[in-house]
């Protein structure tokens, strides 16, 4: 796991208060929703707030792109990464 | 755009009363004839929709029986008469509204009930400052709550609504020469939307949003007990403040003695939930508001306006389960 990864899940730990989980416990792969951390829409919407606010980006697309976004904290990672080269060029 | 398992009797169904079309016809006679003139002729209408509308007539009287055994007041209990001034009270309500858009009732005829001084923190968040969420109410008459926007100055505030006809109300909004507020059309929890939302709460900007109606292709309602009979309300206004971690208020705006009050009050001081307990937080915020909008409904017992069936009915219970 990387800096922007750890930091993510990090976040998502401290966003939904999810008390029994530390960063160690989550890979860059593990699924947000359902089998893994079993997160549901609402939660995910606090996260793109929580994103949002840390690291500056929008999420300006629809739901079904968003919804790829939100896959796993790798797919998380990535997306803020590439919204932030897109907002320094 | 029709969902096979919408309820049919569903508000957004029915013609909106208050609707664009009607407001711009009445409002094109007001401005030529006069309110003198155009009162008769909207009180014939409204007796068409009475005597027309007889699903109309039935929700009404299941409000006021409601009403009159929780409250134990036997004077309020429904007979023909009090049904029909129910009605009247919104053909009045109507012509007060065109009043509130041509001009003619201005803030300074408003009284304003604002215990805690709500009105200062909404100036405060001019400049500075988050927004908050103003959660009102289908009773009374909200459009003199655009009064609102020239109470807080020069803050925005933003309607959320579910009707489609945002662009028509808007420039009726820019004709009537109000830049301050506009009306934002929301749908099922979009992201990007509630992005947008939480960026203008941070900018300062103020949401408005009514508390007392279900949207029509949402699931997302909390069934609460109101005047002691079985409602849903909207999630809406509670998801909002639990995610936007902002201030909840509540506003009615009443007419009592002929003359408009704004109520305003705090409910909720940005709190969110707990991990696990956030039906259960929603449902005891929605529980909460129904509680307040019951003493309300005491205070003007006639200015409820919402005139489809508003309870749920055992038999119907399973079909309106969504």
């Amino acid at each position: 796991m990387n800096d922007l990864e750890r930091d993510i899940a990090q976040l998502i730990i401290d966003t939904l208060s999810l008390e029994d989980i530390e960063v160690s416990d989550i890979t860059p792969s593990m699924p947000l929703f359902g089998e893994g951390l079993g997160l549901d829409s609402i939660d995910a919407l606090e996260l793109a707030l929580a994103l949002q606010k840390r690291y500056s980006i929008q999420i300006a697309s629809d739901s079904r792109d968003a919804r790829q976004h939100f896959t796993n904290v790798a797919s998380l990672a990535a997306f803020v990464e590439a919204q932030q080269t897109a907002c320094a060029s | 755009m029709a969902e096979p398992h919408t309820p049919k009797h569903h508000w957004a169904r029915k013609k909106e009363r208050g609707s664009f079309i009607l407001m711009r016809f009445t409002a094109l006679i007001a401005r030529h004839l006069g309110r003198r003139i155009l009162a008769p002729l909207l009180y014939m209408i409204v007796f068409y929709f009475y005597a027309s509308d007889r699903r109309g007539r039935a929700s009404i009287r299941q409000y006021q029986r409601s009403l009159a055994t929780w409250s134990g007041r036997a004077e309020l209990q429904p007979n023909h008469r009090s049904v029909f001034r129910q009605f009247m009270a919104f053909a009045d309500c109507l012509l007060d509204r065109l009043d509130v858009w041509s001009g003619k009732l201005r803030l300074d005829q408003v009284s304003l009930d604002d215990p805690h001084d709500i009105r200062t923190r909404l100036l405060q968040s001019r400049g500075n400052g988050r927004g908050q969420i103003l959660v009102c109410t289908h009773m009374g008459n909200l459009d003199v709550s655009r009064a609102m926007a020239e109470l807080g100055d020069q803050v925005p505030l933003n309607v959320l609504v579910h009707t489609h006809h945002v662009g028509h109300f808007n420039r009726l909004l820019d004709e009537a020469g109000e830049r301050r507020m506009r009306l934002i059309q929301v749908s099922e929890l979009d992201t990007a939307q509630m992005m947008d939302l939480s960026q203008r709460i941070e900018r300062g900007e103020w949401l408005a949003i009514a508390g007392d109606r279900v949207p029509l292709h949402g699931d997302r309602c909390v069934e609460v007990d109101f005047l002691g009979h079985t409602a849903p309300l909207p999630q809406g206004p509670w998801l909002m403040a639990g995610l936007l971690r902002c201030p909840v208020n509540l506003m009615f705006c009443l007419k009592v003695d002929g003359r408009y009050t704004i109520h305003l009050e705090p409910y909720i001081e940005g709190e969110s939930w707990a991990r696990g307990q956030r039906d259960a937080t929603i449902q005891r915020w929605a529980q909460g508001y129904a509680d307040r909008l019951a003493q309300r409904c005491l205070e003007a017992p006639a200015q409820w306006f919402n005139f489809y069936p508003y309870w749920k009915t055992p038999a119907t219970e399973t079909e309106h389960a969504r």
